[in-house]
């Protein structure tokens, strides 16, 4: 009766017939229940190792001062915001698929939007690193924040890096609420299933007091909903804040009107490629093929598809509005980019952005799982070129060339980027070894026979399908 | 420990004295007790249990958490300070109110007048006195950098004696013993034995002590040397003239200016005068005026050639076969003449007749049939020549060449500018203070024949560091060893003090009393600004103690000189010296200009056979010629920061010299940029040198700049750039052929404060010819798109003052003063090479160059200075996240220091590029004796901070307060900015556009006047006056 709505739009279920509501708590509560695979400690030692180098390349840096890294005049930012607008970029996957996606009743994401949410809050917060460590006097970065004091002097409020202030940090707490919210049963499932004191404690004390009932899922359903509500505009705001950034200097290259949409759709496009990479790394190493099917992959192939090809035609549009502006300086750095000292870097984003994507037209490629990998690393990479061309190759040469120059980055640069992947992926193995990865309770949701959503009474099917969701008896 | 209480007063004892602390307590002592103990409620007897105890527990905590707080504090950095006050207050000495000197010093070759600035007796800044003559205001950028030379922290901190392989530090007292004792020993041969070796002295007191050791030593002699300075040309004017004639150029009066090899305005002597006087004859208030025309024929480019109209690039080994074949054309044309009854009258109406009994015969003899070198265009020999003897042209053009160049080709371009009525008009002559000029080789190779023939057993060599400078096949430093005692006085422990067998500091020209007199003849005086920081002592003060002269210190003998030279000017001796003191000049010593002079017959055309035909060098057979440095000169500022960083103002390379080629030689030789090549003299001699390929230079010929690559030089200098003093010898001084280049495989890297050299086709260093000038007055307007960005936000209404800064382009010759001037006011950092390599130079402002023309092995050059371009919407403001950078209400774009965290957000969204971060630490490792230079009205800038030009804005306050203080409105010119102030060519124009009778508010409005990228709509407050050349249409095509 349930899965009518589904089979009456002609689609597939979204998880095979096998899986039952017991399958999918055993499943995923199991890995955080069972001893770490040596595979997980020799990743989580790699990780960790790489965040001890982040650690060290900040102090360095914070003693030292930025001349540790390569930036210079004319190109006064370079690695430092270009890995901040990429985190921030990985993090809107998260937020699209949690937030917006269910929304539109978008079930198939309930296999992922753990997974992704985890990736946004992560990525946000190895994002909120930069903004903090790229300026001069680090011991005064909290002048950024309007904080009262006897001088009487606020931030600039006309400063798009103070909007970018407060957007990434509302942010961060919308998505931690968010998340936070929709793991609230889940710690309970964990809760319930142990026997150790400790864990029935912490679980216990996170889970705060979830018993399953008809009040708490009503209350949850409400709250969830809420801040799906809330975090909606936040992936469209977020990253067209960020590209104020650029969008609203003089510069040429960034002086330009099509950032806000450009940016927001990159964002999406970087996010779900990085949700990919990570999935399908999770998915074959615990075994989760039941709950991360083929058909979740090929959907997210499909999004990455059309994200990729509307870069793709903002990389166009950006040529053309260059050369229809008649602005000599727009349209030399656009020719500069690519065919100037940085050539590689643009044709490499464009290969990865644009180019690679387009395979997924073919339902054969799409759905083979090789493939899929590698372009999701391909489009991480293009998307960090993406960042590097707009910031660096337009400021390298911009009015007068008199004052025109070269980046190259420092080993310092390249610790703290590399550290800054070391301190997202230490944060996720962490995650997934003590926070369920994949949302019970929502799959469960989706199971042929339990879809309270699409059902008229809501508080009638929470009651009769919501509370032996949570319930460990199974 | 014991718990403290509080006094506690008690009824005194019958016999004892009442102790009371008011009438109160007198009069009832229980009843204030109670008081009292009331006062101190925690009463520290541990009775009240309630109350907070301070015990060793509380303590601790307490202390632990004001601790933790502290630690935090700790984050923020806070210079520590320590203040005293005067106990005696010294007069005139206010702390942070500048007090100004007037002193004078000789840069490359000509005395400069000079007011220094100075805090609480510290000097800070140097800067032109517009009262002197050779300065008019103006300074080049040695004289500005001449004030880090005086902090420089490796200074010779003392005398040094020889001691095995080193030396060895002694006293004064020490040394002093041991320079009576030589003194008393030549005695015996009244100085048969004795030699003095010195740069050519323009110091009437130095002279005079000269004579003083003279008189002693009878036997004795003095010989003059300086690697590079005017020496040629003042023989070349004995050569021409027959008598000893110092010569400026009145560039301001001429109409044609041909100079051969000359870069009069940048660093030959005189430049700073020649460079106002060069941009005054240029000078356009509208499209009507007329300007000067210059030729420039040189080898290798220089700033000078940045500004010529037409430029022939010619090795300067044919500079002489080139004047000789133009002299040819002008005999030709009938210009080689002997003058009418009466020559023109003088517009400065100072000489009466220019030319007078000329014999111009053999003269004409000489050059008649002259060839001009292969390559040398036609229309070089035919226009020229026509517009030299035209007749716009008579008495107002000048035949100006290089001090490199050989007395002969002096001596023929001052027997020409006498023929075509120069003399007198365009250029002046003075008699010399030595009245038997030598060239620039004849002291120290005579000086080296006597130490090879075992004539000399002592040497007194006051500065100069020979042992590097002199030409390399005398091999000085190896005479040097064959001299019993050598002595030399020098402000560093350099290559000629580690040789010599005694060493003793020389003082500072802003340490020592000393006087000058110009090529023009005007006496000024240089008085100390400071003690000797070092205990040095001036090269008078040094002959004066040999000569056994009693009043040997610097002021007595100063004095004495004045005394003798004020003989009879009437007023009383102390007035004049007071007032000269004042004024950095004697104005009752008025120049007295030579008036009859003679072109001599037979022994100028001697010469000029003698001077060799000028073969044309090929890739084999190169001309490498010597010049100046444009930041180290001879290599006298090898240690300097500023000048070391200073960008050579055409290569743009920092912290570096190089071997400069033409594309086509280096193609044709197979080497190219970074490529460090041998270059090997006929000699054997080679160096070893990075190549750089430079536009404009001529083909086959490498030009080396000296004074880099020093061996024995302080913590700066060490390892910056190639000594290139080994090939250059007796035969190849100034220049020289011969030279073979081969390629070593290694690569040494440059840095450049500027890697693009085209504009791009932008409108940004805007020039035009003064025909299309003239066709359209506002073309600079014309290709500067309108604004067409509406501001932002509402616009601020200016009612006080409108600041506002004017550049005329015109002026600008690229001579880099106002970059060093700024550095030395603004306390700006030196950043060193690797950090000028990735981009992080702190110029406040800085020169941009960029070559223009078809033609890219001979290009012109436009020279924009650029600093804050002060936007009335500026982009930078809107963009920090802190509000560090905000407008004034004066309309100034100011930067609140502590305000700012460093997002670097504004660098990146100025489109002129003019902010400077602190990338890392660079003042904090500054030692304390170049803090002293520091500008206290100036913040010192930490890291992570960003900082530019502020329009002076110290400057700006400390008129503003002047004027209230005196209760008067300000007046245009009562604020100079420093960059204004150093400005030679008086290029750079300061004032407030509210007054419409200001400077700026006129320049504002004149036809060729236009802004920096206008159409972003920043609306800057600095304005550029284009450039104008004047090209002579019969030199087309």
């Amino acid at each position: 009766m349930s899965d009518a709505p589904i089979k009456a739009i002609g689609e597939t279920l979204l998880l095979p017939e096998t899986t039952t509501l017991k399958s999918i708590t055993n499943s995923v509560s199991r890995v955080t229940e069972t001893k770490a695979p040596r595979g997980w400690w020799i990743l989580f030692l790699l990780a960790a190792s790489f965040t001890g180098v982040l650690g060290l390349a900040i102090a360095y840096l914070a003693w030292t001062g930025i001349g540790t890294w390569g930036n210079n005049s004319p190109v006064a930012w370079a690695w430092d915001i270009t890995n901040f607008v990429w985190w921030i970029g990985i993090g809107h996957a998260g937020t699209l698929i949690s937030a917006v996606l269910f929304l539109f009743r978008q079930k198939w994401r309930t296999s992922i939007n753990r997974f992704a949410e985890a990736m946004t809050i992560f990525a946000v917060i190895c994002a909120l690193i930069f903004p903090g460590i790229h300026v001069g006097r680090i011991w005064h970065a909290y002048y950024m924040l309007p904080i009262p004091n006897q001088m009487g002097i606020w931030p600039n409020f006309k400063s798009p890096l103070i909007w970018d202030v407060f957007a990434v940090n509302t942010y961060f707490l919308v998505s931690l609420l968010f998340w936070y919210t929709g793991l609230i049963p889940d710690f309970a499932s964990l809760r319930d299933r142990t026997t150790s004191k400790v864990r029935q404690f912490v679980y216990g004390f996170f889970a705060f007091g979830w018993r399953g009932s008809n009040r708490h899922w009503r209350n949850y359903e409400r709250a969830y909903l809420i801040l799906a509500a809330i975090s909606t505009p936040l992936v469209l705001s977020v990253h067209s804040v960020v590209s104020f950034d650029f969008a609203t200097s003089v510069m040429p290259g960034w002086h330009t009107t099509i950032f806000p949409p450009y940016f927001v759709a990159g964002a999406v496009f970087s996010g779900f490629a990085m949700v990919m990479t990570l999935l399908l790394i999770a998915r074959s190493v615990f075994g989760l093929q039941d709950l991360v099917t083929m058909k979740h992959l090929e959907l997210m192939n499909k999004i990455m598809l059309v994200t990729g090809t509307l870069v793709g035609y903002a990389y166009a549009m950006e040529f053309f509005i260059a050369w229809y502006s008649g602005n000599e300086y727009e349209r030399y750095v656009f020719i500069n980019r690519a065919t100037g000292p940085y050539w590689w870097a643009y044709w490499s984003m464009v290969t990865c952005n644009v180019i690679s994507p387009q395979l997924f037209w073919s339902k054969k490629l799409r759905t083979s799982i090789p493939l899929m990998f590698v372009i999701s690393i391909f489009i991480n990479i293009g998307m960090w070129f993406e960042r590097f061309v707009i910031i660096v190759t337009s400021l390298h040469r911009d009015f007068l060339p008199s004052s025109w120059g070269n980046f190259s980055p420092t080993i310092v640069d390249i610790c703290i980027y590399s550290g800054s992947l070391g301190l997202f992926f230490t944060l996720f193995l962490l995650f997934i070894r003590w926070i369920p990865m994949i949302a019970m309770a929502e799959v469960k949701g989706v199971l042929p026979g339990s879809q309270p959503h699409h059902h008229h009474d809501e508080d009638e099917e929470h009651a009769a399908h919501g509370a032996p969701v949570a319930a460990p008896a199974e | 420990m014991s718990k403290r209480k509080p006094y506690e007063f008690s009824k005194p004892a019958q016999s004892g004295k009442v102790f009371w602390t008011s009438l109160e307590a007198k009069a009832d002592p229980e009843a204030h007790q109670q008081r009292a103990a009331a006062e101190f409620p925690h009463g520290a007897d541990g009775s009240d249990k309630d109350s907070v105890q301070v015990g060793r527990r509380t303590f601790m905590g307490v202390a632990g958490a004001a601790g933790a707080l502290l630690g935090l504090e700790g984050c923020v950095r806070r210079p520590e300070e320590k203040i005293l006050p005067f106990t005696k207050q010294p007069e005139y000495v206010l702390p942070g109110i500048a007090l100004h000197y007037a002193t004078s010093v000789r840069s490359a070759g000509e005395p400069v007048g000079l007011l220094v600035t100075t805090y609480e007796g510290r000097p800070t800044k140097v800067e032109g006195n517009p009262q002197h003559p050779a300065s008019l205001g103006g300074t080049d950028g040695y004289v500005q950098a001449s004030i880090l030379d005086l902090y420089d922290p490796d200074r010779s901190a003392g005398p040094a004696q020889k001691s095995g392989e080193g030396l060895k530090d002694t006293t004064l007292a020490d040394f002093d013993k041991a320079f009576d004792a030589l003194a008393k020993q030549a005695d015996a041969n009244k100085g048969a034995k004795l030699r003095v070796l010195a740069a050519p002295s323009q110091s009437p007191t130095t002279l005079r002590a000269q004579q003083a050791l003279l008189a002693r030593f009878p036997q004795a002699k003095i010989y003059n040397y300086e690697p590079v300075g005017p020496a040629n040309a003042k023989a070349g004017a004995k050569l021409a003239f027959g008598v000893a004639a110092d010569a400026f150029y009145s560039y301001r009066r001429a109409r044609t200016i041909l100079a051969l090899d000359s870069d009069f305005a940048g660093n030959e002597a005189g430049s700073t005068r020649a460079a106002r006087e060069f941009a005054d004859g240029r000078r356009l208030s509208s499209a009507r005026d007329g300007m000067s025309r210059l030729y420039v024929v040189e080898p290798g480019f220089t700033s000078t050639g940045g500004s010529a109209d037409h430029r022939l690039r010619l090795p300067a080994s044919q500079i002489g076969a080139y004047l000789k074949a133009l002299a040819a054309e002008l005999v030709a044309r009938g210009a080689i003449k002997e003058p009418a009854d009466k020559a023109p009258a003088d517009p400065n109406a100072q000489p009466e007749t220019s030319a007078a009994k000329a014999n111009l015969e053999p003269l004409r003899a000489a050059v008649s049939g002259a060839k001009a070198p292969a390559g040398v265009p036609e229309k070089w020999i035919k226009a020229v020549a026509a517009e030299l003897s035209g007749p716009q042209s008579e008495g107002r053009s000048i035949i100006v060449v290089g001090s490199r160049q050989p007395p002969a080709v002096h001596a023929l371009a001052f027997a020409l500018n006498q023929a075509l009525g120069n003399i007198g008009r365009t250029v002046l002559l003075h008699p010399p203070l030595e009245a038997e000029p030598t060239a620039a080789l004849d002291g120290i190779s005579a000086l080296a024949k006597e130490i090879a023939g075992g004539a000399v057993d002592t040497l007194l060599i006051l500065g100069g560091n020979p042992v590097l400078d002199a030409p390399a096949d005398l091999k000085f430093g190896e005479l040097l060893g064959k001299v019993a005692t050598t002595i030399h006085a020098s402000e560093y422990r350099d290559e000629t003090s580690l040789l010599t067998t005694w060493h003793v500091p020389r003082a500072h020209a802003f340490e020592s009393w000393g006087d000058l007199r110009g090529s023009d003849g005007t006496y000024s005086i240089q008085q100390p600004l400071i003690a000797p920081l070092r205990g040095g002592r001036s090269d008078a003060e040094l002959l004066a103690l040999l000569g056994g002269v009693q009043q040997w210190r610097g002021h007595p003998q100063v004095r004495a000189t004045a005394r003798e030279l004020f003989k009879g000017k009437g007023e009383s001796f102390e007035q004049l010296w007071r007032s000269t003191l004042h004024l950095g000049m004697a104005r009752e010593l008025p120049p007295t200009p030579i008036t009859e002079v003679a072109v001599g017959g037979d022994a100028l055309a001697a010469a000029l056979a003698a001077l060799p035909a000028g073969e044309t060098p090929s890739a084999q057979n190169l001309e490498v010629n010597f010049a100046a440095d444009p930041a180290l000169f001879d290599g006298r500022h090898a240690n300097n920061p500023w000048m070391l960083e200073l960008p050579d103002p055409v290569s743009c390379i920092s912290w570096d010299n190089a071997a400069y080629v033409s594309a086509a030689t280096a193609k044709e030789l197979g080497i190219a940029n970074y490529d460090v090549i041998r270059i090997k003299g006929a000699g054997g001699e080679s160096v070893e040198i990075v190549t750089w390929v430079l536009p404009g230079q001529a083909d086959n010929t490498i030009t080396l700049h000296l004074g880099w690559g020093r061996k024995a030089v302080g913590r700066y200098g060490k390892g910056a750039g190639f000594d290139v003093y080994p090939l250059r010898t007796t035969k190849a001084f100034g220049f020289g052929t011969g030279f073979s280049v081969e390629k070593t495989g290694a690569r040494y890297s440059i840095a450049q404060s500027q890697e693009t050299h085209s504009m791009e086709g932008r409108p940004i260093a805007i020039d035009t010819t003064l025909e299309e000038y003239r066709a359209k007055p506002d073309f600079a307007q014309f290709r500067s798109p309108s604004l067409s960005t509406l501001p932002l936000w509402t616009e601020v209404k200016y009612e006080g003052h409108r600041w506002s800064m004017v550049i005329d382009l015109n002026a600008c010759s690229g001579c880099n003063a106002c970059l060093v001037a700024c550095q030395a006011e603004n306390n700006v950092s030196s950043v060193g090479k690797e950090q000028v390599a990735r981009g992080r130079d702190m110029f406040w402002l800085r020169l941009d160059r960029y070559f223009v023309g078809d033609d890219e092995a001979d290009p012109q050059i436009a020279f924009q200075p650029v600093a804050c371009q002060h936007c009335e919407e500026a982009p930078c403001e809107n963009v920090c996240p802190v509000n560090a950078t905000a407008h004034s209400p004066e309309g100034l774009n100011d930067m609140a220091y502590n305000r700012c965290i460093g997002t670097r957000y504004c660098m990146n969204n100025c489109p002129y590029k003019v902010r400077r971060f602190n990338f890392l630490d660079f003042t904090g490792q500054v030692p304390e004796t170049r803090r002293m230079q520091y500008n206290p009205n100036v913040s010192v800038r930490m890291r992570g901070v960003m900082e530019k030009c502020s329009y002076c804005v110290q400057r700006i306050q400390e008129a503003k307060i002047a004027a209230r203080r005196d209760n008067r409105r300000l007046r245009d010119g009562d604020i100079k900015v420093a960059c204004q102030q150093a400005c030679p060519s008086a290029g750079i124009f300061f004032g407030d556009l509210n007054d419409p009778n200001s400077r700026v508010s006129k320049l504002t409005k004149m036809d060729r006047q236009y802004k920096l990228l206008p159409e972003i709509g920043t609306q800057p407050r600095t304005s550029y006056l284009a450039k104008i050349r004047n090209p002579n249409p019969e030199m087309q095509g």
